[in-house]
């Protein structure tokens, strides 16, 4: 049987510039926080350029804060890389669990690239686009990661050259930004809910709390993940 | 630019390539459908965005609870605004715009 020409246009994959739409809301996510790191470099004693940099090869939020504290503080660079090492570990299961959602569609070709930008919430849109019933494709991993990815660049690089303040005379437009990523990870657990994801993401929450709590917000993250995701494999 | 600050974000980062492409490049096939494996993986999606949401929302309430009507207000409309139309920007977009206003009132 023949496809129509409009069934056909519906079952594409969506590509780059539909990944750069849907970054969005990272982009808004990420541009205050990665400008509040640009400023706090600065006043660590990085240049502007230095503190481009570590946005540019790191590229990790939660980590690149801790490389200031461990800069500052005189840390040997084995122990200080190492420390950031640890806490982005999480990462390795990012890719797998996209391409297991991606079924037929997950092509790897070029992973090599777009995975760079496999960041928490690269990861949760993309996964929250699939559980939506949106087919993969690598262009639009893509369009999202790179988007996501300049908006990191840029915000420290401009959080660098403004300096404190910039953002101090409009508090609530400051809250409103810093709550984005908060938002954003709601909606992605609304897209996502279902009766059978539910024991995962309630065993994840209460070993979120627990692990941060008894020891580290570190902690506490790799717990929550590995807790629900053992939880979800050991439903039937 | 300082050789050790070079060191320790080339280190850093390379390891961060290798968490988020190596596993994707190397899977050599499909794990197979039902098997521990594939609810393991089948399970990441929903615990980690779960474990992100109460990480970023976590430090508010703890230990010392702070602006708690603007997280109230901000996640409730997340929710409204998203369920219409199943749509995750106009949840995120709303859902932020509302905490500003509600922190701006309660301000």
């Amino acid at each position: 049987m023949t496809e129509s020409p409009v069934a056909a246009t519906a079952d594409m994959p969506p590509g780059f510039l539909s990944g750069l739409g849907q970054a969005l809301p990272i982009v808004l996510g990420y541009f205050p926080i990665a400008f509040s790191f640009g400023v706090a470099a600065t006043r660590a004693g990085l240049s502007g350029a230095e503190a481009t940099f570590l946005s540019l090869v790191i590229y990790a939020g939660a980590s690149q804060f801790l490389a200031l504290a461990l800069v500052t503080s005189g840390a040997p660079v084995l122990v200080a890389a190492f420390t950031l090492i640890a806490m982005n570990v999480r990462h390795v299961l990012y890719g797998p669990a996209l391409m297991r959602a991606a079924g037929r569609d997950g092509r790897r070709r070029h992973a090599w690239a777009w995975a760079w930008g496999l960041t928490d919430e690269v990861f949760g849109q993309a996964l929250g686009a699939l559980a939506r019933g949106q087919r993969f494709s690598e262009g639009y991993m893509f369009g999202l990661g790179l988007a996501a990815y300049v908006a990191w660049v840029s915000g420290t690089g401009l959080g660098a050259w403004a300096g404190g303040g910039a953002l101090e005379g409009w508090p609530a437009l400051n809250a409103g930004l810093g709550f984005m990523l908060s938002a954003l990870f709601m909606a992605l657990l609304l897209s996502i809910l279902s009766r059978t994801a539910l024991p995962a993401i309630a065993v994840a929450a209460a070993a979120t709390v627990a692990g941060t709590l008894a020891v580290s917000g570190t902690a506490g993250i790799l717990a929550g993940m590995i807790g629900g995701a053992l939880a979800g494999m050991a439903r039937r | 630019m300082s050789g050790a600050l070079i060191a320790m974000a080339v280190l850093a980062g390379a390891a961060n390539w290798a968490f988020r492409a190596l596993p994707t490049m190397l899977m050599r096939r499909e794990p197979h459908p039902g098997g521990l494996a594939a609810r393991f993986l089948a399970a990441t999606g929903p615990a980690a965005i779960a474990t992100l949401f109460v990480a970023s929302v976590l430090p508010q309430l703890y230990p010392a609870p702070r602006d708690l009507v603007p997280l109230a207000v901000g996640t409730a409309m997340t929710v409204l605004a998203f369920w219409p139309r199943r749509s995750v920007v106009a949840g995120t977009l709303a859902g932020a715009a509302a905490y500003a206003v509600a922190f701006w009132a309660s301000g």
